[in-house]
């Protein structure tokens, strides 16, 4: 079976050449035959890839210790759901998802792309079927999975026990889904600028995998976030960490392009905009797995002394970016401009979001890869936290979270920006009251809550506002207004949301870094602790026992009112035998929105422990925030625009005429 | 023989995607402009429903609807300047289409032929540990053990047997927790006391430690005949340089001893060496040789201890002029632990530190590795 794994993978690759080079030339040929042969190979590389892939987790699941990558990164006394996760908690395993994801979307565009003129088609699935081999040739070539070990070992070294737990088992699935849904636009960019146009069908195309991939990795974002904030144990959500700005990009980048996707479909506007985005943000995904995957974050001279890796994935990186860049360098201008707009009107607010969103692309790329560059130059080592990210990323986001309510009120073509302000009046009022309430009775003392707490009501209101605006609340009677409510499009209910969960996301950090309370301090069983109107009793300390770790778990009782225990929490510390690794497990209470968060430090010799404790208002804002914009993604996928029909002769006879003014 | 007919197989089913669409008849594919006049047609009704809702103006919309009506018109020109003939093209298809087909097969099974094991089976964990015990290696049994262990974690007499066995494997570590649980299930004796101190002394690369110490003297006092702690407790006394007592306590051991016990070889053999205790034993790799022990043990005391010190000095000598050398580093130190001077025990695992960085691993390595044999870098 492991065999049949690697023997699939070797032909799914052979299959990925064949992709690349036969539709592309059916397409300069204008040959049927070659480009229809673009679709059954993608679908049979998908399968091949799933076939291998489904090997490769076989063998983990069965702890077959010949295979080198299985004996490397799993443990026969492991859990099985961390056995079968394990097959992605590593560098082979994780490359192998890219590329079965990878094939997977380039198989749907060859089963839906029944709707897309056949040389765009074509062009699409070649660009795919390239990605595909590059990646295939990287796995091959350097990270090869099915590596064998004869005689096998007996047992594996285990998977790191930082990632065992089942918040970074979703976490890759999902930031791939993104990172590589995304290199289906790239593709449908570079398949435009291959054939020098821009079909009218494209937009429709790349608007809905732009918003499928902007979905996953804005769950892949949140998921990563949240699995930081309570595996790690410092209670903290985001740390500007490389890792972490490499997903960043893309979604920064993407959300641009989301946009701009919009308005190229209804408007066919901004397409060079729209083109430029999609390889801009499909080179930053590129870009993060090179980060991440290449080492070079660990350390940049362990990178140079092994650079086997990091240089293939460097030649992939030169070759799709500047690649693509180059065709667009060349082929932009013969590009027809699309609808005209004025500069106050939704288009032109898009543009400026467009440009806020790039801009603050750029900061965070500097700031990720100046520390690098300094250490490769001159091997100092310094890092770039989140002081730069305060005083650059800040300032560019705080006058785009203020315009984001205006956007959805300003008509196509030509807007009015008065009326939509005297529209969003009630919005700007509530938000004003939540900064006066704030900074009067809460926190006085920070500006940073007041402002803070403010936009993020501004933005959540403003949310609210578009969608009463647009059913007609306080125009058209009740009834009317209900009917008009169920009858808007999905997409607006999309809009709303995601703008809404933005306001929530903000709301959740302002709160959280505002009014959040610490403290750390030994602890004997039995005493008690308070923390922000909290009473929490340590019960004490007890060892237990896991699969493949030792535990020492530590007890608390959250203390009601009345004195008697109302909730208990534990936390623990983990030693993994086989790593020798340590681990604490920190114990979370969720209370409305807000939470309790615990973790343990070291033990004492006399029974104490060092605990640290938080308190987090709103906490679970940020990443309910997060999932509430993927709910509005979600929703826009579901707009009927998105279900144009392939063309038929008959039907267009008919219509064509109809069509005319 | 499965593995080959199902990649055959495999070949096959990719071939065949391959050479399908290129031998099937060219359907008549519609021209990109009836996508685009679809997509425009769209883009019309939309139009309306969104001036309908007010979500445009009716002047804009009214720009907007012939913005798209000329887009449709300037389709139909250019569709009709579009039609070109692809026969001449025909001969380059051809070519490509043969190079595809036989591409697939070629590549996979070249690529495979270099990188594959085909020969190799899968071995799941399971299967490997339910064949039969008499065509397991050691490590398959030891294996079957410890998952009859991770099931029955009660089971005292598995652990029991199963500890020697770390043992004899230099498991060191694990053996420890074996002992240690067989102990705490099935109580106290002497044979597992002593077998946990060598354990421990094994996991500190020799030294008999305080803790080794503690479980060889509880062995003792439940049997005191028992010969392994009794040789181990002899050889801490040797490690802490009290020679003359770890001689007396071998010799009367020797005494004790019956004439044929697997022990008497160990003593003497300790005796023989005893003025080089774990500075010769342990450094196998870059200590004196055997002509030099040799010489030792037919020296004088005073000789002999002199001569340890010049090749103790000799070492660390060797370390300032080629510091990277983290083994010898660790040797070093032994040594002078064993030689009973902590002050330049520490000393040189100060030096040790600096040459690698406060912070490197190796610094954390020789920590550690002190730690183990009760040293401590800072004073």
């Amino acid at each position: 079976m492991v065999e049949i794994g690697h023997f699939a993978l070797v032909l799914a690759f052979a299959l990925s050449l064949v992709q690349t080079i036969v539709p592309l030339f059916g397409a300069r040929l204008n040959n049927q035959r070659l480009m229809a042969v673009g679709g059954p190979v993608a679908v049979t590389g998908f399968a091949l890839t799933a076939l291998s892939f489904v090997a490769l987790a076989g063998a983990y699941a069965n702890s077959d210790f010949s295979v080198a990558n299985v004996w490397e990164n799993s443990h026969s006394l492991q859990p099985l759901i961390y056995k079968i996760t394990g097959t992605w908690g590593n560098h082979e395993g994780s490359m192998l998802l890219w590329v079965l994801i990878l094939t997977f979307f380039g198989a749907l565009v060859a089963a839906f792309g029944s709707n897309l003129p056949a040389t765009l088609r074509a062009n699409v699935l070649a660009v795919q079927g390239t990605i595909g081999a590059a990646f295939f040739l990287f796995i091959l070539a350097t990270s090869n999975p099915f590596i064998r070990l004869n005689p096998a070992p007996i047992e594996g070294r285990d998977l790191n026990p930082v990632l065992q737990d089942l918040g970074l088992a979703i976490h890759p699935p999902l930031l791939y889904l993104g990172y590589v849904g995304f290199s289906i636009c790239f593709s449908f960019s570079v398949a435009a600028l291959i054939e020098g146009r821009i079909d009218a069908s494209w937009a429709r195309w790349v608007r809905p995998w732009t918003l499928v991939a902007w979905m996953f990795l804005t769950g892949g974002i949140a998921m990563g976030s949240y699995w930081a904030y309570y595996e790690l144990g410092w209670g903290g959500f985001w740390f500007w960490d490389p890792v972490e700005n490499a997903s960043f990009m893309p979604w920064l980048a993407g959300t641009a392009l989301l946009h701009s996707a919009i308005v190229m479909e209804k408007r066919s506007a901004l397409k060079i905009w729209t083109l430029l985005l999609a390889i801009l943000t499909f080179s930053l995904s590129l870009l993060g797995t090179f980060l991440v995957r290449s080492g070079v974050l660990t350390s940049v001279h362990a990178f140079a002394t092994d650079p086997t890796r990091g240089v293939f994935i460097l030649c992939i990186l030169t070759l799709f970016i500047g690649g693509s860049l180059a065709l667009f360098a060349l082929r932009a201008s013969r590009l027809t401009a699309g609808g005209l707009f004025h500069p106050i009107s939704r288009e032109g607010a898009l543009v400026l979001n467009n440009l806020f969103l790039t801009t603050a692309t750029a900061t965070v790329l500097v700031g990720t890869l100046y520390p690098l560059a300094l250490e490769a130059l001159t091997g100092d080592k310094i890092s770039v936290g989140a002081p730069f990210f305060d005083l650059t990323f800040g300032p560019l986001m705080l006058p785009l979270l203020v315009l984001v309510p205006f956007g959805p009120l300003l008509a196509w073509k030509r807007g009015d920006v008065i009326a939509a302000s005297q529209r969003l009046m009630a919005a700007f009022a509530l938000a004003l009251a939540a900064m006066l309430v704030t900074g009067l009775f809460i926190d006085g003392a920070s500006v940073f809550a007041a402002l803070g707490i403010g936009l993020a009501v501004w933005l959540v209101t403003g949310a609210l506002t578009d969608l009463a605006i647009k059913s007609g609340v306080g125009s058209v009677a009740p009834a009317v207004m209900v009917r008009r409510f169920a009858g808007l499009p999905r997409s607006v209910f999309g809009t709303a949301l995601a703008h809404l969960g933005l306001g929530l996301t903000l709301l959740g950090i302002v709160a959280t870094l505002s009014f959040g309370t610490e403290k750390i301090l030994t602890m004997r069983a039995g005493e008690t602790v308070e923390l922000s109107g909290h009473t929490l009793r340590f019960v004490g300390l007890y060892p237990a026992q896991g699969p493949n770790y030792s535990e020492d778990r530590g007890r608390f009782d959250l203390i009601g009112v009345s004195g008697s225990p109302v909730g208990e929490i534990s936390s623990a510390k983990r030693f993994y035998p086989v790593r020798q690794m340590t681990t604490t497990e920190s114990g979370i209470k969720t209370l409305g929105l807000s939470q309790l968060y615990i973790s343990l430090g070291d033990e004492g010799k006399d029974g104490s422990v060092v605990v640290r404790l938080w308190w987090k208002p709103l906490v679970a804002l940020i990443w309910g925030g997060g999932l509430t914009m993927m709910a509005g993604a979600a929703m826009s996928l579901m707009d009927r625009r998105l279900r144009v029909g392939a063309p038929s002769r008959r039907r267009k006879q008919a219509v064509a005429p109809a069509g005319l003014p | 023989m499965l593995f080959w007919v199902i990649a055959a197989i495999l070949t096959l089913g990719a071939s065949l995607a391959v050479l399908l669409p290129l031998a099937g008849g060219s359907r008549g594919a519609s021209s990109s402009g009836d996508h685009d006049l679809e997509v425009y047609r769209d883009q019309l009704s939309e139009l309306d429903r969104d001036a309908a809702r007010g979500l445009i103006q009716p002047a804009e919309a009214a720009e907007a609807r012939a913005e798209i009506a000329r887009r449709i018109l300037r389709l139909d020109s250019a569709d009709q300047a579009g039609k070109t003939s692809a026969r001449q093209a025909s001969v380059t298809a051809r070519l490509i289409a043969t190079m595809a087909v036989l591409a697939v097969p070629l590549v996979s099974w070249g690529l495979y032929s270099q990188i594959g094991s085909p020969d190799l089976p899968s071995q799941p964990l399971s299967e490997r540990l339910a064949k039969n015990p008499a065509d397991s290696s050691v490590d398959e049994l030891v294996a079957r053990a410890e998952a009859h262990l991770a099931a029955n974690p009660s089971d005292g007499r598995g652990w029991e047997v199963l500890a020697p066995v770390y043992l004899r494997m230099q498991r060191f570590s694990d053996a420890v927790a074996a002992y240690r649980n067989a102990i705490r299930l099935d109580g106290d004796s002497a044979v597992r006391q002593a077998g946990l101190g060598e354990a421990v002394a094994g996991a500190a690369g020799g030294v008999v430690s305080a803790d080794a110490q503690d479980a060889f003297e509880a062995a003792l006092k439940l049997d005191p005949a028992n010969m392994k702690a009794r040789f181990y407790l002899a050889m801490a006394l040797a490690q802490e340089g009290r020679n003359k007592e770890a001689i007396t306590a071998w010799q009367a051991m020797l005494g004790t001893l019956p004439p044929d016990s697997p022990w008497r070889g160990a003593v003497e053999q300790a005796l023989a060496k005893s003025g080089t205790p774990e500075v010769a034993s342990s450094a196998a790799a870059k200590g004196p040789d055997a002509a030099e022990i040799d010489a030792a043990s037919s020296m004088s005391p005073q000789d002999r201890e002199a001569m340890i010190n010049t090749m103790v000095a000799s070492l660390d000598e060797k370390l300032r002029q080629n510091p990277r050398d983290a083994e010898g580093w660790m040797r070093l130190v032994r040594s002078y632990v064993v030689l009973g001077k902590a002050d330049q025990a520490r000393d040189a695992l100060g030096r040790a530190i600096a040459v690698f960085g406060a912070g490197s691993d190796e610094a954390k390595k020789f920590t550690a590795f002190a730690a183990s044999l009760g040293l401590t870098a800072t004073e």
